[in-house]
């Protein structure tokens, strides 16, 4: 699983051509006049990726299930889920900002990971998965859109935010959240085009 | 930060090269790299990838006009985003109305410090930071082509990689509202100015995707005179 010695390599923020050099694991070749990062070295496996991915759907499942927040008021206690929250927006009257959140906060990192097992199980077998050209589209703009980390840290200060009203206990979603976050940063650090290396 | 010596330019005699956003394979540009022709026509001739069927360009088609449109709308809903209120609270049958900046006050007088300069960030500081950048970056590719070329390029990454962090406060919104809900004793209504605010987000990102960062190293005058 690596880029072509002498392959060319064309820098997606200025254009400028370069020869691929192999790099060493924890090293990152960067334009030579833009100063983006072209690539990196060795990032594990499509087997480690998948099972990442794999992580990251069951903790994301749980997470849409259980309560992010609790809020205790005298007794009286409130709890939502992030599909929970979702469909308040839209009974309150604000379906842009029921949409935005759905698309952005569900739908979006839900793409991102069904789409990333779609095509993993297969690669990792051996096999080309069909629409694969339109899979790996789709991931670059599912992984535009997905902001579960910027949801994650709202549900944080939200916390905090009621926690000067009520009583106010984080729930097992924000803490899958949380750990939803961390396993995207790294199965998004592997990058997209590399994918396209297993296909010879 | 000197580049890897890993990635090595290749020589300038090669014909104009393309590489494939999708799946990163390079392609020669059958269409030429007239820069000028295909900024003047959107409905060109397209070329797609031979490896995965991508869309290819030589610059994103009518890249400064539809960034500048963006810019200019996401500026515009900027001011009611800010002038009407966020969000309202009922406490005991009191309506109170907040806005942005009236939250970030509220949180600094609370004495969290830390989370109001977090919340300024994310709600004050990215959008004009990006509204800002975008301006100067669409600007100067056409006015200014050679002045701080690496500067902007990473301006331009900059913004790209903080962009969505502004959807914070929209978040905090939603979830405040779903959860405050105690009928007439306590409860939170998203304002007015959550759909602008959010309006606002979703138009800076759609004005960095819509500009092309190869456009900071064209030299468009060098180009006609050649």
């Amino acid at each position: 699983m690596s880029r072509e010695r002498d392959s060319l390599v064309v820098c997606g923020q200025c254009g400028k051509a370069h020869r691929w050099r192999p790099l060493a694991p924890t090293s990152v070749a960067r334009c030579t006049r833009c100063e983006a990062i072209l690539g990196r070295g060795h990032r594990g496996t499509i087997q480690s990726l998948l099972s990442l991915t794999i992580t990251a759907t069951v903790i994301f499942l749980i997470a849409l299930a259980s309560d992010v927040l609790t809020l205790d008021m005298r007794g009286v206690a409130r709890s939502t889920t992030l599909p929970g929250a979702i469909s308040a927006m839209w009974e309150e009257g604000q379906q842009a900002i029921a949409v935005l959140t759905a698309i952005t906060a569900l739908i979006a990192p839900a793409l991102f990971l069904g789409l990333r097992l779609y095509v993993l199980v297969p690669l990792a077998a051996g096999r080309l998965p069909r629409g694969f050209a339109a899979c790996v589209r789709l991931l670059h703009l599912a992984g535009r859109w997905n902001m579960v980390e910027v949801f994650t840290i709202g549900a944080l200060l939200s916390l905090v935010r009621l926690s000067s009203l009520a009583d106010a206990v984080p729930g097992p979603g924000l803490f899958g959240l949380g750990a939803v976050m961390i396993l995207f940063a790294g199965i998004e650090s592997a990058g997209l085009k590399h994918l396209w290396w297993q296909v010879r | 930060m000197s580049p890897d010596e890993s990635g090595t330019p290749v020589a300038a005699d090669l014909p104009p090269l393309l590489g494939c956003e999708s799946c990163g394979l390079v392609s020669e540009d059958v269409l030429g790299a007239d820069i000028e022709r295909a900024a003047a026509s959107p409905r060109r001739r397209v070329q797609k990838c031979s490896r995965c069927g991508h869309v290819l360009h030589a610059r994103k088609p009518m890249s400064v006009q539809r960034t500048w449109a963006c810019v200019v709308a996401a500026a515009v809903l900027y001011v009611p985003a800010n002038v009407l209120p966020i969000m309202t609270t009922v406490q005991a049958l009191q309506h109170e109305d907040h806005t942005l900046i009236g939250g970030i006050l509220e949180l600094w007088g609370e004495g969290s410090w830390g989370l109001s300069i977090i919340v300024f960030i994310a709600s004050i500081a990215v959008p004009v930071l990006k509204i800002g950048v975008l301006g100067l970056l669409a600007w100067t590719s056409r006015h200014r082509p050679a002045w701080r070329r690496l500067e902007r390029a990473k301006l331009y990454r900059l913004i790209e990689a903080v962009g969505h962090w502004s959807m914070l406060d929209v978040y905090v919104v939603v979830l405040l509202a779903a959860t405050i809900r105690f009928g007439p004793l306590a409860g939170v209504q998203a304002g007015p100015a959550l759909l602008a605010f959010a309006a606002v987000v979703v138009l800076t990102m759609l004005a960095t995707y819509a500009f092309d960062p190869k456009l900071i190293w064209d030299d468009p005058h060098a180009r006609r005179t050649a």
